[in-house]
């Protein structure tokens, strides 16, 4: 067997015996990061569920085969730096496997506000006898005169600039070092139909994690307006929460909001934890999802205005002539592979 | 209550905002029903009044009016804006008391008898219903030395109208948002009297690039031959009536009838702790026939000594989704 087949093996077997019931690692991570309220069980649960069913479905393998890793193209030598962010669990677990998997050293700054479940692979990964170097931290002064070849981080525009100041300040980044930012924040949904199972897929792209992931559906396109379909839909909403309580509760400019809906009297429904108004703007607030009635021309017109702060545009129905689309039940179950912002994680 | 009393300075700001509060409650049905949604009806303290968001006047026309002052007429002011894009109106019932607090505010920073007044305004002039505009032209029709003009669009500053400002003893006063005043500076080969003021009305991003407030100020500075503590700004806009000014360094004040606070983006109803970031909330008593009570989008920061400093627009994309932050990850 060739040196990165044998990298590949190790990995997807390390991930496997990571994801299993009886890791204590894992249950001790879980805890922990529920202890502390960083995020819910249920959220957790739902997380490390969608990731077992892929690698059990041989994702790790199909990825490398997909990037075309081998011993002659792959990423050893690489020092790669990966910000993860900390929104929803196990949010950087995707470039962490995708980083190793590739055959670079990986070095990740952990997000505080999820610091054990990713911890708790990495160590696995460690002890997996793996070639390539893994290092983590939640201390990003711990990366100093790393000079990484390639930085992946997930921001906005206007944090951009600041993270690379500081990554220059600590020669964590150098100027030879390739930046991968990724900017966008909300996914968009093209609803056509009121079939009970679009509804319920509907409502986990919307609700599942508070609605805090790029992935997660902040704005619905859909020929139905919002009075036609508020209360059939607020009832799945229920059904979702009793057996997904959200886990961080909006802040008081919901309310604020709410409060200037009523005033210039745009339609919306007040669901406690969730706003949802009837408006083309930018969703900008957490925990509100902004429905528009209109057509693909709709779509197409927003998916341009909001430019790259759009992850994914999904569709409950055929396919949308002149857009790409993904269907709205992949929309937290992503293949390995998933591209953030339209670009791969391993590019070689 | 008698409109003019908000230029009274013996009476309260306080009373007077509860009263302009109780005022528009009452007769604005778009910020009486915001406030019946926040369950706010009798505020006892000025900090209780809840601020409109700016977005309102996008969105519906503000207006607060009894019947008879409904019937009088009106004048409508717009913001300027690229097309595709929403623009504010904001309708004012009177325009005397616009000018009036127009004129109040600029002689509370301003001996106005000191000065010529020009205003150089490309862009601006292509919106007919531009509050800036009708601003400048109030305060160029008042100065009575037949000095005061809009200067011709794409027409270098003449040194002999410079020389015969001069000449009058009177300061010149200089208006104009920054893309017009660089662009002015491009083709004017002058040196403008070292007392000149020049009063900068924004327009911080230019169709060119963009540039810092304090790096304008020091290329206006140098490029007309004034010191910098001479280029002034003016923070206002076509949702509000009165103006505040910053003389020489980047802190605004406002005048008396206009109070400014700075507050938690995430909670509107709270003021930020002095030199926190947060978004610039107005409460411009002028506003007695629309909405005195708002909410900008315009991130600002306050000093200790009640002066705000404006940072931009606020950026609402950090918000959401995915975002790592070196100070909060």
């Amino acid at each position: 067997m060739d040196y990165f087949q044998s990298h590949i093996e190790k990995i997807a077997k390390a991930t496997r015996e990571w994801l299993q019931p009886d890791n204590q690692s894992l249950k001790q991570a879980i805890e922990q990061t529920v202890d502390e309220g960083l995020f819910s069980f249920e959220d957790i649960k739902f997380q490390i569920r969608a990731l077992k069913q892929k690698i059990d479905t041989g994702q790790v393998e199909e990825w490398a085969r997909r990037t075309g890793l081998s011993d002659q193209q792959n990423a050893k030598g690489h020092k790669v730096f990966c910000l993860h962010a900390g929104n929803l669990p196990l949010v950087g677990f995707q470039d962490s496997l995708g980083t190793i998997l590739s055959g670079a050293d990986y070095f990740g700054k952990l997000s505080n506000k999820d610091p054990y479940l990713l911890e708790s692979y990495l160590k696995k990964l460690i002890e997996s006898d793996l070639e390539n170097g893994i290092q983590h931290s939640t201390d990003i002064n711990a990366f100093e005169d790393l000079q990484a070849d390639k930085v992946l981080f997930a921001g906005s525009e206007h944090s951009v600039n600041p993270v690379k100041e500081k990554l220059f300040a600590l020669k964590t980044a150098g100027d030879a070092t390739e930046f991968v930012i990724r900017t966008a924040k909300f996914s968009v949904a093209y609803l056509d139909n009121e079939e009970p199972a679009t509804l319920r897929d509907m409502i986990e792209a919307v609700f599942r994690y508070g609605g805090r992931g790029c992935r997660s559906v902040a704005v619905i396109v859909s020929p139905f307006s919002l009075s036609k379909v508020k209360c059939h839909f607020t009832d799945y909403v229920e059904e979702f929460w009793l057996k997904n309580p959200q886990h961080k509760k909006p802040k008081e400019n919901l309310v604020y909001q709410f409060a200037f809906n009523k005033a210039i009297e745009r339609d919306q429904a007040w669901l406690d934890d969730f706003l949802v108004q009837e408006t083309e703007e930018f969703p900008e607030i957490e925990c509100t999802l902004n429905w528009v009635k209109g057509d693909y021309q709709k779509l197409k017109e927003l998916k341009e205005r909001f430019g790259k702060a759009v992850q994914t545009i999904y569709r409950t129905g055929k396919h949308i002539t002149g857009l790409e689309t993904e269907f709205l039940s992949t929309a937290q179950t992503p293949d390995l592979w998933w591209q953030p912002d339209g670009t791969p994680v391993i590019t070689l | 209550m008698d409109a003019y009393q908000i230029f009274d300075e013996s009476i309260p700001f306080e009373e007077k905002a509860i009263n302009i509060f109780e005022f528009q409650k009452e007769h604005n049905s778009i910020y009486g029903r915001f406030c019946k949604a926040l369950g706010i009806q009798d505020p006892s303290k000025v900090d209780e009044i809840p601020l409109l968001p700016i977005q309102a006047f996008k969105e519906k026309e503000i207006v607060t009016a009894q019947e008879k002052e409904l019937s009088s007429s009106y004048q409508v002011f717009q913001s300027s804006g690229t097309s595709g894009m929403s623009r504010s109106r904001h309708i004012v019932l009177d325009t005397a008391l616009y000018k009036e607090s127009i004129f109040r505010g600029f002689d509370y920073f301003y001996d106005s008898g000191e000065f010529v007044i020009w205003a150089y305004t490309p862009e601006y002039n292509l919106n007919p219903a531009s509050s800036l505009i009708w601003m400048l032209n109030a305060l160029i029709e008042r100065e009575n030395s037949g000095l005061s003009k809009f200067l011709e669009l794409n027409r270098p500053l003449s040194q002999e109208k410079i020389n015969e400002v001069a000449k009058s003893k009177r300061r010149l006063m200089l208006f104009g948002a920054a893309f017009g005043l660089l662009d002015l500076l491009e083709i004017s080969k002058v040196e403008l009297p070292a007392n000149t003021i020049i009063m900068e009305t924004g327009g911080m991003k230019t169709y060119r690039r963009e540039i810092s407030k304090s790096e304008l100020h020091q290329i206006l500075s140098n490029g007309f031959g004034i010191p910098v503590t001479n280029i002034h700004s003016e923070y206002g806009m076509t949702e509000l009536l009165s103006q505040a000014y910053s003389q020489g360094s980047e802190w605004f004040k406002s005048v008396p009838w206009m109070k400014v606070s700075i507050r938690d983006p995430q909670n509107p109803m709270r003021e930020v702790e002095i030199g926190e970031e947060g978004l610039i909330g107005v409460m411009d008593l002028a506003n007695l026939y629309s909405c005195s009570f708002i909410l900008t989008g315009d991130k600002g920061i306050m000093n200790g000594e009640g002066k705000f400093n404006v940072l931009g627009r606020w950026n609402p994309e950090n918000l959401r989704g995915c975002n790592f932050l070196i100070d909060k990850d």
